[in-house]
């Protein structure tokens, strides 16, 4: 089993009524950036990036990021930038990048070459995951949402082929044209680094996934959507000839681990100040999934299976957080306790969606830098190695044990 | 009054859907961006004078929309072929909001086509001094909210916009404003050269604006007669963006007028 830590590295310092305040009260795109002070950026940036040189330390195989724009509940608008810190001041762990937001990037080329920057400077140890990114990265970067699945499709098909084709060479696509496509430095990695995709079930999606063999990262969906989803993947590879294992799935879930399970609990709730934002604030629907952001059929089996299964009130938009703590930690969308609460519910989980690359999002919002270090200290001896013999137990192997 | 049919017609393999109702002359009108909102009042008044014809532009509503089809210039020269395969001729053309835009492209795409042209607090120029209203951002309540000065007086208000809408509607809605994010997201309401040559379009050309409207600013209004050798612009006092909604009595009797003198004068 591959295990990756996460952090979403917030911001959190404004309060309810900013938000409701803003522009349709929204946390994300129209929040105020005026809220936003560059002296505390600049020590959260740092403390971020200390945290994840820890976490490679404690033994984590993978340092996972991610990108996000216009809002404080994600302090990497530019992800590959922290991936390229960490490149160079890590030595082991993989740079697990979940994802670059393919189609509101005007230059693919750039980005290529961006990547295989990282993957040389790391000495091949980036996996570089791809996103349609949210329906907020589409309109703070003005791409049209119609587009989205084209140009994420389209930018894929020409990153690929930048690394893997000699060049020069043309393109001449619907949304990117190139006419010397030829960046001189290629990853370090051979074919490629290896591509993962995160998401929250698009069908579109897990059926391209499955297609091209890359491994699909649920992103702390329902363990029983999960499973649903899942067998889009599994039938569209065995239409493609080939039987997924759980190298070819990963999952995202919340974890933290403190000394006691009363502590834990009480510290948990940071995690309600954060990726929803303070005061869980609903974002507009159209924020998140602006017109033509997802096909008709995507977009309505989405709200069906949140309907039926999420802990939501709100089916897409409110958060795991809206739900209320104490139904969200029963019910293990995250998971929080001593060492020996967290595995064992950890292995409830992993019973049952049985992913190969488990994500850890160790901390968010409010809990604090002290409070995160304990966690990821207490991980070395008492989380990290049981988990690895619960995977073996399971028969769990990661993405770099079996091939997808 | 006069009745009306629907009826589609073949357009480059796509099917697109029109009303139709009245005799006379024939009158285009191009919709909005909220798409066909049907057999509407201002219709029926015109269609006492002239042969309206009101089609849903591709992609909106019941109307195919080809796979090529995927900008402002395209539509205009799709709803250019739309006309011919309707086999009229003499055409006044009009349009409100985007589909004024789309009219304003059209004629200059073929300036000696269209017998009048009007333009209906049309988008298609952006403004020197304000802004055109982000619809999408805004969202569809506050859009609608902003769309309208007084929906009081808006005598078909409740029954288009009021009603808890179906699941069929809500679908339609979504797929309007799918088509609409395609054909008109960036540039957001305007083309950078449409100003520019209108200049070349000789059609006698009435400019209707709503002296409120709070979506495409009056200026914008302002700034088509000014670009267009032979328009003149009427502003309706306390009236929003829909004058031909919120106004049909008004609106109806100002494009009457308009198009009764044109006829006298030639």
């Amino acid at each position: 089993m591959f295990l990756m830590r996460f952090t979403e590295r917030a911001y959190v310092d404004y309060t309810e009524k900013d938000v409701r305040d803003s522009f349709r009260n929204s946390v994300r795109l129209t929040f105020p950036n005026s809220h936003f002070s560059p002296a505390r950026g600049a020590d959260l940036y740092n403390t971020y990036l200390d945290e994840y040189e820890y976490a490679e330390e404690v033994g984590f195989d993978g340092l996972m990021l991610n990108e996000h724009h216009n809002t404080p509940t994600c302090m990497g608008a530019a992800m590959n930038l922290e991936a390229a810190i960490l490149a160079r001041t890590t030595k082991r762990a993989k740079i697990v990048l979940l994802g670059n937001p393919l189609p509101i990037f005007d230059n693919p080329l750039r980005l290529a070459e961006e990547l295989a920057e990282i993957d040389m400077i790391s000495r091949g140890r980036l996996v570089s995951g791809f996103v349609r990114g949210t329906g907020i990265e589409t309109w703070a970067t003005n791409t049209n949402p119609v587009y989205n699945r084209e140009r994420f499709e389209e930018a894929h098909d020409l990153v690929i082929k930048t690394w893997t084709t000699p060049g020069p060479w043309r393109w001449e696509g619907k949304h990117y044209q190139f006419r010397v496509v030829n960046p001189f430095e290629r990853p370090l990695q051979n074919p490629h680094p290896p591509v993962w995709i995160p998401g929250i079930g698009s069908p579109e999606t897990l059926i391209w996934c499955a297609e091209h063999h890359y491994p699909y990262i649920y992103l702390e969906t329902d363990p029983q959507v999960t499973l649903d989803l899942t067998a889009i993947y599994n039938e569209t590879a065995e239409r493609f000839g080939y039987q997924p294992g759980p190298q070819n799935f990963g999952y995202l879930v919340r974890v933290h681990v403190q000394d006691t399970d009363e502590k834990a609990y009480e510290v948990g709730k940071g995690f309600l100040v954060g990726n929803a934002g303070i005061g869980r604030v609903p974002l507009p629907g159209d924020f998140m999934a602006p017109p033509g952001y997802n096909s008709r059929a995507g977009a309505k089996r989405i709200v069906d299976q949140y309907k039926r299964y999420s802990l939501r009130p709100d089916p897409l938009y409110g958060g795991v957080d809206s739900a209320g703590w104490d139904k969200v930690v029963d019910s293990n969308r995250v998971i929080v306790g001593n060492p020996e609460t967290v595995l064992r519910k950890l292995r409830e989980v992993l019973s049952v969606v049985r992913p190969g690359i488990l994500g850890i999002w160790t901390n968010d919002g409010t809990i604090s830098h002290a409070d995160t270090m304990r966690c990821l200290e207490l991980m070395e001896h008492d989380v990290l190695p049981a988990l690895r013999a619960m995977g073996e137990e399971l028969g769990l192997p990661g993405p770099f044990e079996a091939t997808p | 009054m006069a009745e009306h049919t629907e009826q589609f017609v073949p357009v480059g393999g796509a099917k697109i859907h029109y009303h139709k109702g009245g005799s006379g002359r024939p009158l285009v009108l191009l919709h909005g961006i909220h798409g066909d909102l049907g057999w509407c009042q201002h219709h029926k008044l015109l269609a006492e004078n002239f042969t309206v014809y009101a089609p849903t532009l591709p992609g909106f509503g019941e109307s195919e929309r080809p796979a090529w089809l995927e900008t402002v210039s395209d539509l205009a020269r799709f709803t250019l072929w739309l006309i011919d395969e309707l086999n009229i001729s003499n055409v006044s053309l009009a349009g409100h909001s985007i589909g004024g835009w789309v009219a304003a492209e059209m004629a200059t795409m073929s300036p000696s086509s269209f017998e009048a042209l009007i333009l209906v607090d049309a988008a298609g120029i952006q403004p020197e001094i304000g802004e055109i209203t982000d619809i999408f951002l805004h969202g569809h309540d506050s859009t609608r909210s902003l769309s309208f000065f007084k929906p009081e007086q808006t005598p078909e208000f409740d029954q288009l916009f009021k009603a808890k809408p179906s699941r069929k509607t809500r679908n339609r809605q979504t797929q309007n404003q799918e088509a609409a994010a395609r054909y008109f997201w960036k540039p957001y309401m305007f083309d950078p050269s449409l100003r520019w040559v209108l200049e070349r379009v000789p059609t006698p050309t009435l400019v209707i604006w709503g002296q409120e409207d709070q979506i495409v600013p009056v200026e914008c209004g302002i700034l088509y007669r000014n670009a267009l050798p032979r328009a003149r612009a009427v502003i309706i006092p306390e009236c929003g963006h829909y004058p031909h909604i919120e106004k049909p009595d008004e609106f109806s009797r100002i494009v009457q007028e308009f198009l009764d003198k044109l006829d006298g004068h030639n």
